[in-house]
């Protein structure tokens, strides 16, 4: 939501002039970041039809280092999905099921996760039995790995604390192995 | 009008977030004698546009205003935005997080901001939902301006959609609207916040800077001004700015 912090202390002319230069650059990167955006999810969606894995993990440099920064900086949604190519190609490297695994296209993999946030949400909240219960029938209907559920964990709408991480360890016991379990707390700070 | 009754108002374009928007609204305690009903505007064309026929569409006195990716986390918010109301019947409308100042440029978030929101990391540590009770007592501020993602009345008054075709500046604009009318816009203190609202981290400001340059020269004289200067200046003009 904070595009940048207050500036209580900034002169009003200052702050103006500021504002309006930064409107000016995003006018002007404006249908580079669009076009930027496009490629991510056209290349998601033909990577992902075809399950190659290679081809979404070149993605990472282009978000980060390439033409995508713009889309990065501007648009949302964007670093969500770094995050889930950054999964990806971490459970690409220790050979793991990926977290793309049953996604079709770019929008299958942003629903799931979506999906998946709201479940760990629903941990951390604990409405009523009822939201908890089917928050954890959603994520053993779908499995993560333990990077998946770790990285997760750090979106910066979710505050986890030491119970979302056990809930979530005891939501994928029969999933993980006792090494899987502890390098998720491990990661987590919590061995 | 039923005086007992909220009206939760959502435009909406995803499915998934509305339905988990819906199942925190499901969990809220609802105050006994009142009722509540749900408004999802799809396929609105623009926000204005879609609260307009929202607030046409429903008796309740009270109306929320939120948008689709907010989860409300107080489960007793009814109760309390009851309380605050009626704490001050010069109050017209409250948000959760709002700012006492127009800030000079016509950005929000470039003022300071008074209330609370859940984020990463944490004001302070959050307790578990069902420990946490808001009190009247821990009162609220007055503010000049309130961010959309959550915005309560209990008196209608239009959007303009006149100036706003988009998806922007119309709760600042409709904050103006409520001094104007010489009503009060509070923000309760909230220790812990009342919301989460799941932005992706990042607003979408593409199309901001049009109707902000609309804002500067509609509302030029108020720009930098406290609530109660906006207020005491409206209160002084004979001529309101029009609102469609």
């Amino acid at each position: 939501m904070i595009i940048r912090e207050t500036k209580r202390m900034q002169p009003p002319s200052e702050l103006c002039q500021e504002t309006a230069a930064y409107f000016q650059q995003l006018e002007q990167d404006r249908d580079a970041a669009q076009d930027a955006y496009k490629h991510i999810l056209r290349t998601m969606d033909t990577a992902l039809a075809a399950n190659n894995y290679a081809l979404l993990e070149e993605l990472i440099p282009y978000i980060e280092s390439g033409d995508g920064q713009l889309a990065f900086q501007y648009i949302g949604k964007t670093q969500r999905f770094l995050r889930m190519l950054h999964i990806i190609a971490l459970e690409n490297k220790y050979r793991l099921p990926s977290f793309c695994a049953d996604c079709d296209n770019a929008s299958d993999m942003w629903d799931k996760y979506m999906l998946t946030l709201f479940a760990f949400r629903r941990l951390i909240f604990q409405l009523s039995d009822r939201s908890t219960e089917e928050a954890v029938v959603y994520l053993r209907s779908r499995p993560l790995s333990h990077f998946a559920a770790y990285m997760l964990t750090q979106d910066g709408r979710l505050i986890p604390d030491r119970k979302l991480y056990e809930n979530i360890a005891a939501v994928y016991a029969q999933e993980w192995n006792p090494a899987d379990t502890q390098q998720f707390f491990a990661l987590a700070g919590l061995s | 009008m039923n005086d007992h009754k909220f009206a939760f108002i959502i435009c909406t374009n995803d499915d998934l977030l509305l339905e988990e928007s819906l199942h925190y609204i499901d969990h809220l305690a609802v105050p006994d004698g009142y009722g509540t009903e749900l408004l999802t505007i799809k396929d609105a064309p623009c926000m204005t546009g879609g609260y307009n026929e929202a607030m046409l569409a429903s008796d309740a006195k009270y109306k929320i205003y939120m948008h689709q990716d907010v989860f409300i986390l107080n489960r007793y918010i009814l109760q309390d935005l009851l309380s605050v109301f009626s704490g001050d019947p010069q109050i017209g409308m409250i948000g959760l997080v709002g700012a006492e100042k127009v800030a000079a440029d016509g950005v929000m978030w470039h003022t300071h901001r008074t209330g609370n929101i859940y984020t990463c990391p944490p004001l302070a540590p959050h307790p578990p939902l069902s420990d946490y009770r808001y009190s009247p007592r821990e009162g609220w501020e007055y503010v000049a301006m309130i961010d959309g993602f959550f915005m309560a009345t209990c008196q209608d008054l239009p959007w303009n959609t006149e100036k706003l075709d988009g998806w922007d500046y119309y709760d600042v604009y409709q904050s103006m609207r409520f001094l104007a009318e010489g009503y009060r816009i509070a923000v309760p203190c909230q220790r812990h916040p009342w919301c989460v609202h799941d932005d992706n981290g990042l607003l979408n400001l593409f199309h901001y800077d049009r109707y902000r340059q609309i804002f500067m020269q509609d509302y030029r004289q108020f720009l930098g001004k406290t609530w109660e200067e906006v207020m005491a200046q409206f209160s002084r003009c004979t001529k309101k700015p029009s609102h469609k």
